[in-house]
């Protein structure tokens, strides 16, 4: 959470994370480009720049692959919810290397001739009408200008600026930059090699992407949030008994949006499911010194008015509530963000339960 | 188990106790996936193949005719202990460059070139030096060549460009390499067609279009594709010239 906007915002977290990650990378490249050509003892080894080409364009798949599934990772198993924490700083280290594949390349194949290589890049191959030889190289150069924009986008600047429903989906353009790089493997490298190990884990890992995702999804349907039934503009969430002090259940409204009612210290209160931030799910967060803490990034609100804490200005909608017998009702109209809402006490809450 | 005894992670807390372990294991895994794909990644790209630049060589010059095929060929007339009298070799220039309009003034007449020899088995290039020093008019007795007519031939294999193919880079054919392979013929360098059997002791051998120009255009769509095609084959000096009938081109799939 910040109060103004600084290029990153480091914390022993970030610093490890972004240390784990860039040891794995640097390994990466490191036995590529200098332990792979001993074990491969070509009389005639593969020109430094095209084995350079390949080291990086080969990390930069890897790591989107490592990148799309934390996501369903996280979904499945939220220890893996760290990995979330600060995914984008991989995926501009990704990008990083994608140029620098992408620069090997263009100063390789494309350069050395009368005409400019990025146009040559362009012309070179137009053969747009078949499959065997298509100029794969095009769907490289969407994922990196995609790849180039996530990037660029990716402070949360642009997100207050773009607004997070916005953000969310410009960023899900993610998937299409996979689908393209997907795509540029399949046309190009892969149209050539003899030894299969390498489609082997290209394959692996595309699909293992699509497996968590597929998964994933399957999980939701099955355990996920259920949708309430609407009754005179009202929902029924769950028993009164149904909620741990400190936690919530959510609900899916009728419109599509998700209510989260929290149990503090035996007072209901509902907000929002979804984070002012990055649309986190506020309800499987935790209320954490009297404030409900989201389980992605840690943006914090007072569950009763669905603001952050003060000098943070970020504000979700609330809900009004109400209880039927053990049942606990929320009203599918949600209030202005920042809207306060006197909490509906317990009916079986312990008073020390309601004091603490 | 409750809610509240589960690890919740708070970017900017210290990492829940029971986290700890979970997470290191997860670190050293992420860590080990990337050092194996490396590893197996790149310890298993293809051989590509006995060619290159013979920097090794120092730089060559011979003497000998240029013929146009449209594509320049050199007929050695006077060699030296590498290049032997009698040998053919493909001229390029320096990048992705051909000669043609170096080589054009002189057809039929004795030149002597100077540059770096690009080897792969049976064909040889020379990348000519710029200038006067590449290649400029020598002095002597002009030979006559004969060009050995070999019948109309079916072929299969694939169209690239004859730099890269001998060298210039590494691999230097495939769809893969087919965008550089247009570059470079666009830009003059002799194409060749790699025949997946050797054709009278060669595996390589020149390709012009049937009225022995300039390689169709037609063919460009079909660069490192695995192709039939036929056409007239012919031997100049030991290097295999086919004219290709675009007629006849088919992709074999597959």
């Amino acid at each position: 959470m910040s109060v103004k906007y600084t290029p990153v915002q480091w914390n022993r977290n970030k610093w490890l994370y972004d240390g784990v990650m860039l040891i794995g990378v640097v390994l990466f490249l490191y036995v590529f480009l200098f332990v792979s050509p001993e074990i491969l003892s070509h009389e005639f080894p593969i020109n430094p720049q095209v084995h350079n080409a390949r080291a990086f364009g080969a990390a930069a798949f890897v790591m989107l692959t490592v990148i799309l599934c934390i996501g369903p990772l996280a979904r499945i198993d939220r220890r893996f919810l760290p990995l979330l924490y600060n995914r984008r700083h991989f995926g501009v280290m990704t990008t990083f290397v994608a140029i620098t594949h992408a620069g090997f390349i263009i100063d390789w194949y494309f350069a050395f001739s009368s005409s400019n290589k990025f146009e040559a890049l362009l012309f070179a191959n137009t053969s747009y009408t078949q499959l065997a030889g298509f100029p794969f190289e095009v769907f490289g150069v969407f994922s990196l200008l995609t790849l180039l924009l996530l990037a660029v986008t990716s402070h949360d600047f642009w997100m207050k600026f773009l607004t997070p429903p916005v953000w969310k989906r410009l960023h899900s353009f993610i998937y299409l930059a996979y689908i393209s790089l997907v795509a540029h493997v399949s046309f190009g490298i892969l149209q050539d090699q003899q030894n299969h190990t390498v489609t082997v884990i290209f394959i692996g890992g595309a699909l293992c992407v699509a497996g968590l995702h597929a998964y994933a999804a399957w999980l939701d349907l099955r355990k996920g949030d259920k949708p309430g039934t609407e009754k005179d503009g009202w929902i029924e969430v769950c028993k009164t008994s149904d909620i741990e002090n400190g936690f919530a259940k959510i609900r899916v409204l009728p419109g599509g949006d998700r209510v989260a009612v929290f149990n503090q210290d035996g007072k209901l209160s509902a907000i929002s499911n979804a984070c002012a931030h990055q649309n986190g799910p506020l309800g499987e967060g935790k209320i954490i010194d009297c404030l409900v803490t989201c389980p992605w990034h840690g943006f914090q609100y007072n569950v009763t008015n669905g603001r952050s804490p003060a000098p943070f200005t970020e504000m979700v909608p609330t809900y009004n509530l109400r209880l039927s017998g053990d049942s606990i009702e929320v009203q599918t109209q949600a209030n202005p963000p920042g809207t306060y809402v006197e909490p509906v006490p317990l009916p079986d809450a312990k008073p020390q339960e309601v004091m603490a | 188990m409750s809610q509240n005894d589960k690890p919740f992670f708070v970017g900017y807390f210290p990492i829940p106790g029971q986290l700890k372990g979970f997470l290191a294991l997860i670190s050293v895994g992420v860590v080990l996936l990337f050092l194996l794909a490396g590893l197996v990644i790149g310890s298993t790209q293809d051989d590509p193949g006995q060619s290159g630049f013979r920097f090794d060589y120092g730089r060559q010059t011979v003497t000998g005719v240029v013929e146009l095929t449209p594509y320049p060929i050199l007929r050695v007339t006077e060699g030296n202990d590498l290049i032997k009298p009698g040998k053919t070799l493909m001229l390029a220039a320096a990048g992705k460059s051909g000669v043609d309009a170096r080589a054009a003034p002189h057809e039929g007449g004795l030149v002597q070139v100077s540059g770096i020899v690009l080897q792969r088995g049976t064909i040889d290039m020379l990348q000519l030096a710029g200038g006067q020093r590449g290649l400029s008019a020598a002095e002597g007795d002009t030979p006559e060549f004969d060009t050995e007519p070999l019948g109309r031939w079916k072929l299969a294999g694939e169209i690239c460009d004859g730099k890269c193919l001998n060298g210039a880079m590494r691999p230097g054919r495939g769809l893969a390499h087919k965008a550089c392979a247009a570059l470079c013929l666009i830009n003059e360098v002799p194409p060749v067609f790699v025949s997946s059997q050797p054709v009278e002791g060669s595996d390589f051998m020149l390709i012009t279009g049937l009225d022995g120009g300039r390689l169709p255009d037609m063919a460009y769509d079909f660069i490192g594709q695995f192709i039939t095609l036929e056409g007239e084959l012919e031997r100049r000096g030991d290097i295999l010239v086919l004219r290709m009938d675009p007629e006849t081109l088919e992709v074999i799939d597959g």
